[in-house]
């Protein structure tokens, strides 16, 4: 009571000077302070985009993660969106979520029919943590959700059939935009989704409305795919990626397409040539290099140039990714490598 | 009229004595004193007396060929629909009929006279419903006085009591006939707390006996406003029109009711849902300029949050409403969708909650990334009617909250860059100009360098819109600072700091670079266009801004134009250009004086430099000794030219040639004023108007034609007096010099 009395009692001025001192651009200086990304938002993707990378370490992931998990995530091609942060999501809260999903996704295939929330339907939505995947303290755990639809005339113990999966996901994900977020928001900026688009855009929709975050479609340009490409070559020793295959789409009348496989040890020597000394980390010059020596060998049999095209999709046995953000992931070995890659791309193309 | 109420009381009592008769062996007394009153009132009015009849009429009295009851109804009818009947007459008129003291034919032809004139007292619609829990009343007649409730809800003084009795209304809900009304009630009703998940099961129930009926789902839809972690659904665009009216039966008359009662209860009977109808525009594939529609949270996960009273901002519909719950008002799900309501905006702006800004500021972002950098949206490249939509939506929301978004801020930074200068031009400019300070460190490569580019190779129009909002920006800045430094007491010292995490000298930093660089715009920019008037005429705008920041906006910061700027404007052709130069030079006079007497008061550490005033002075020389001494190109001052140059030009007394007499700008007037002082004359000789009188009505008949800044400029500068007489004296006196 003391209390309320003397709010009442402040003087205006006072109240006025707590509002005036909150300025709108504190909103954006609590998110991104410590970044130094503030003033620099021109050039940031030139700050944030590395100049080098690890070589990719060759780890067994299944002994961090369930390999029934790592199973639904490998071997299958997913489709790539970003996401802004995710407001007051929890990890602790997910059957909840699957409730309220599955209720959604029924209202809205069903336009004008209530539902009751946590009801029996058509829909069986099941959320899990993909826990380990995760690789530093600041990353959020992976989220793997999972559609299922209950056949109508389908006997009780009948499987039930997967309809779309998908799975959000932080792997290594830049510390300091991930620290100056405020704790209310969980970064999870990569969502890899497989299954029909309606439903996709359902699931974003119910997102959006949930979590107050936004989608946007997540391709992945010529620079990283040729990381990609100059990555997996680099895997070839300790796993056989039996072939490496590049497709370029030059832009004549009508557009090209060139396939361009190349032998496994060939990409190999190639690639272990244009390596410099450094053991640990690749440059972005030996991987343009690694790409330029490619593309002047195909000039000398074929005198067509390459680098007027755009690299459109790479893939060899170890997974194939495509210009138009589609990624399949076929060794659970390098996983984390693609997934920090991925990541950085996603956080890349956040708003602020 | 006294005696007709007399009359109609004797009537009463000769027709219908037996049951005077019944009623007086119960009450005899009170029977005795109500007589006493009434014979004391007996001139009184006789529609408390019917009143009285209906109050005291008891059940089962025949109403076939009742004449008392006639009298009376029609009595009470009569008031009813022409002024209204008082609240104490819609109670007493409310429960004799609810209570079928006298058939159901009555009941409804009272229901329909009862015309509120100024309130509905609560406790007489509770009493009715009681009365419809356990009287067997006709369900036609339960539908005329649920539409009833419905229409004079408005008028009801309180709701407290019907809410309490929430849940014996929601029972009538399964009756078939009624539950369109009973819904529409019960939506009426609601409050977060009536929302349980046994009602939620009930009206699913009869979603399913009855499928979709758009009553159901709208009290379903408000349910999930309140709940959604219970109850879900998507109301179709065709049903998105909220509940029918069923005033039918009393809208002539109340509202002609409310027209004579001057409209002081005005009842608000049509009701819309407040579910934004979606445009049906063409459809995109992407759909992120659309604004999500107000809906409120899933996410009530805290105990605490879920046990306090909340009021979801989708209810929000009136600036009152915002007042009273100001305190409990629940921010939506999706921040984005405030942008379309200024009611919410106004919350906004009072809370200032930083999550919030920061999940508008992703939701914007994101929408001007997707559109304009991304190009996601079909063939989208920002040139569809909805970015346009958007943009101006953004804009007045910034100008309603006076303030830009960093996530404006930053889109804008980046699309500079590979912008063309003309795509949404007005709206991009805008939006430029709302952008708060920059630090100096960084203002060039983010803003200069991107428009720097775009202005060297654009049109004049382009030119003027960046001056302009440029200008604007800097209006903006200044406005800020000068708010904020007047809630700090005035403490302009160079270290006190502005909300902008910037102290005083970094934001005179960034003042001076933008002054700076719109200096060298400016100059490039006069070169380029040949001196264009209007494009002048934007430059002399932000010098006006400019020239009057210290004594404006208390900023100590005082930068003179540099000469590219000044000389053209000295020498332009037209007068307006050359008499804004005046108010300008006086206004930088007048800010220069008073911040030297502030600075010799004060000692204060802030300081002008020496440099600003020598400047001053230079140009101040210049203007005086050439409009008014007609001094020109003389070794020393800044314009020098060959005498045999000058010589070879053949112009006759080169150096008088820029006076207010032969200044190309003023020609015409000095030659207008030399007919009009010496009509008679043939030879025209100009230089007449020098000597003597003529220059002071030459000058009084300048300052006529509307010269007010040349005015203030020879009135602050030049010491008239010894002016007076002879044209070469006159010097610029008083000057602020500081060496």
């Amino acid at each position: 009571m003391e209390e309320r009395n003397s709010i009442v009692k402040t003087p205006l001025n006072n109240v006025l000077a707590q509002r005036r001192s909150k300025s709108y651009r504190r909103s954006m200086q609590s998110c991104v302070e410590a970044t130094n990304l503030e003033y620099t938002s021109g050039h940031l993707t030139a700050l944030r985009t590395p100049r080098s990378r690890r070589t990719p370490k060759s780890r067994d992931i299944t002994k961090q993660v369930d390999p029934d998990q790592v199973a639904l995530l490998v071997t299958k091609e997913w489709q790539l969106s970003y996401v802004t942060p995710l407001y007051h999501f929890r990890h602790t809260q997910l059957k909840y979520y699957s409730k309220q999903l599955s209720a959604f996704i029924v209202s809205e295939k069903q336009q004008g029919l209530a539902i009751e929330v946590g009801q029996e339907l058509g829909f069986k939505v099941n959320f899990s943590v993909v826990l380990g995947l995760a690789e530093m303290d600041e990353d959020a755990e992976t989220v793997f959700i999972q559609i299922l639809s209950k056949q109508a005339f389908a006997a009780k113990d009948d499987a039930q059939k997967v309809v779309w999966s998908g799975w959000l996901t932080c792997v290594n994900g830049d510390l300091e935009y991930l620290r100056s977020l405020p704790s209310e928001f969980v970064s999870l900026p990569l969502l890899c989704t497989r299954g029909p688009e309606s439903l996709t855009v359902l699931i974003k929709s119910w997102f959006e409305k949930t979590f107050d975050c936004c989608f946007g479609p997540l391709g992945i340009n010529s620079t990283n795919l040729q990381w990609l490409a100059a990555l997996w070559t680099g895997c070839h020793p300790t796993i056989n990626i039996q072939y490496l295959k590049l497709v370029w789409t030059l832009p004549t009348l009508p557009p090209m397409d060139v396939k361009y496989t190349i032998h496994p040890q060939d990409a190999w020597e190639l690639w272990d040539s244009v390596r410099q000394d450094d053991i640990t980390d690749v440059s972005i010059e030996e991987v343009t290099r690694f790409i330029k020596v490619l593309q002047s060998h195909f000039f000398r049999h074929f005198r067509i140039d390459l680098s007027a095209g755009s690299l459109m999709q790479v893939s060899t046995a170890l997974g194939s990714s495509h210009h138009s953000g589609k990624i399949k992931i076929a060794s659970p070995t390098y996983i984390t490598t693609i997934l920090q890659l991925l990541t950085e791309c996603a956080l890349l193309k956040m708003p602020i | 009229m006294a005696k007709a109420a007399y009359l109609s009381r004797s009537d009463l009592d000769s027709s219908s004595g037996s049951d005077l008769s019944v009623s007086s062996r119960t009450s005899n007394r009170s029977l005795r004193v109500l007589e006493k009153e009434r014979r004391k009132n007996e001139a009184g009015d006789p529609f408390l007396l019917a009143l009285k009849y209906f109050s005291e009429v008891e059940a089962g009295t025949p109403c076939l060929g009742n004449h008392v009851l006639e009298r009376n109804l029609v009595l009470v009818e009569r008031v009813g629909l022409s002024r209204g009947l008082p609240p104490e007459a819609i109670s007493v008129m409310l429960d004799y009929a609810m209570s079928l003291r006298m058939g159901g034919v009555t009941c409804v032809r009272v229901l329909k006279f009862l015309i509120p004139a100024t309130v509905v007292p609560q406790e007489a619609v509770v009493r009715a419903v009681a009365w419809l829990c356990v009287s067997k009343i006709a369900i036609s007649t339960q539908v005329i006085f649920l539409r009833w409730v419905l229409t004079v809800f408005d008028m009801i003084d309180s709701k407290d009591n019907l809410r309490a009795i929430y849940g014996f209304i929601f029972n009538f809900v399964t009756e078939e006939n009624l539950s369109p009304y009973i819904c529409h009630l019960l939506y009426l009703l609601t409050r977060r707390e009536s929302v349980r998940t046994f009602r939620v099961r009930k009206l699913l129930d009869l979603q399913a006996k009855m499928g979709r009926q758009s009553f159901l789902l709208h009290l379903l839809s408000l349910y999930k406003v309140f709940c959604p972690e219970l109850v879900t659904l998507a109301l179709p665009s065709r049903m998105r029109s909220g509940f029918k009216n069923h005033n039918s039966t009393w809208k002539a008359a109340l509202s002609a009711v409310q027209k004579r009662n001057n409209g002081q209860v005005s009842s608000d009977i049509s009701l819309t849902l407040g579910v934004k109808h979606k445009t049906n525009s063409r459809k995109r594939k992407y759909h992120h300029l659309e604004l999500p529609s107000l809906s409120s949270s899933v996410q009530r996960n805290s105990p605490s949050s879920s046990s306090r009273k909340v009021f979801p901002l989708e209810q929000l519909h009136s600036f009152p409403q915002l007042l009273d719950n100001l305190h409990c008002i629940e921010l939506p799900s999706q921040m984005g969708s405030l942008l379309g309501s200024s009611l919410a905006l106004c919350y906004l702006d009072y809370v200032q909650d930083d999550s919030a800004f920061l999940r508008l500021n992703f939701w914007l972002g994101h929408a001007l990334h997707e559109e304009f950098l991304f190009c996601s949206g079909d063939g989208g490249s920002g040139s569809s009617s909805e970015a346009l939509h958007l943009l101006n939506m953004l804009l007045s929301t910034q100008q309603f909250l006076q303030e830009g978004f960093s996530s404006t801020e930053g889109f804008l930074y980046k699309f500079l860059n590979v912008w063309d200068g003309s795509l949404l031009r007005p709206q991009i400019l805008g939006l430029l100009s709302d952008i708060p300070v920059v630090p100096s460190s960084c203002i060039s490569q983010l803003l200069f360098e991107p428009l720097m580019q775009l202005f060297f190779t654009s049109t004049l129009f382009f030119k003027c819109s960046v001056i302009d909002c440029l200008n604007n920006m800097l209006l903006k800045w200044l406005t800020w600072h000068s708010v904020y430094a007047l809630e700090d007491g005035l403490d302009i010292s160079l270290h006190s700091h502005t909300p902008m995490n910037m102290t005083l000298s970094g934001f005179m930093d960034s003042v001076m670079e933008l002054v700076r660089f719109v200096g060298r715009l400016a100059t490039v920019g006069l070169q380029l266009e040949g001196c264009h008037s209007l494009f002048l005429s934007f430059v002399l705008d932000f010098y006006e801004t400019v020239c009057d920041m210290f004594l404006k906006y208390g900023l100590p910061l005082v930068v003179m134009p540099p000469v590219g700027v000044f000389y053209p404007a000295l020498f332009a052709t037209d007068p307006v250009s050359v008499d804004r130069l005046g108010y300008i030079m006086y206004r930088y006079k007048k800010n220069l004086i008073s911040a030297k007497c502030q600075q010799q008061e004060t000692k204060q550490a802030f300081h002008i430099s020496r440099q600003t005033y020598r400047e001053f002075n230079h140009y101040l020389l210049f203007m005086v000794s050439c409009l008014w001494n007609s001094k020109m190109f003389l070794p020393g001052m800044a314009i020098e030219v060959d005498q045999e140059l000058l010589a070879l030009s053949k112009v006759p007394e080169p150096w008088t040639s820029f006076d207010l007499i032969h200044h190309p700008a003023f020609l015409g007037y000095a030659l207008d004023f030399h007919c009009k002082c010496w009509p008679e004359r043939k030879e025209m000789d100009l230089n007449s108007i020098k000597a003597g009188k003529q220059w002071v009505w030459y000058l009084e008949f300048l300052f006529s034609q509307g010269f007010q800044g040349l005015q203030q400029f020879v009135q602050s500068s030049i010491n008239r007096r010894s002016a007076a007489g002879t044209n070469d004296q006159g010097q610029g006196d008083s000057q602020p010099t500081s060496s």
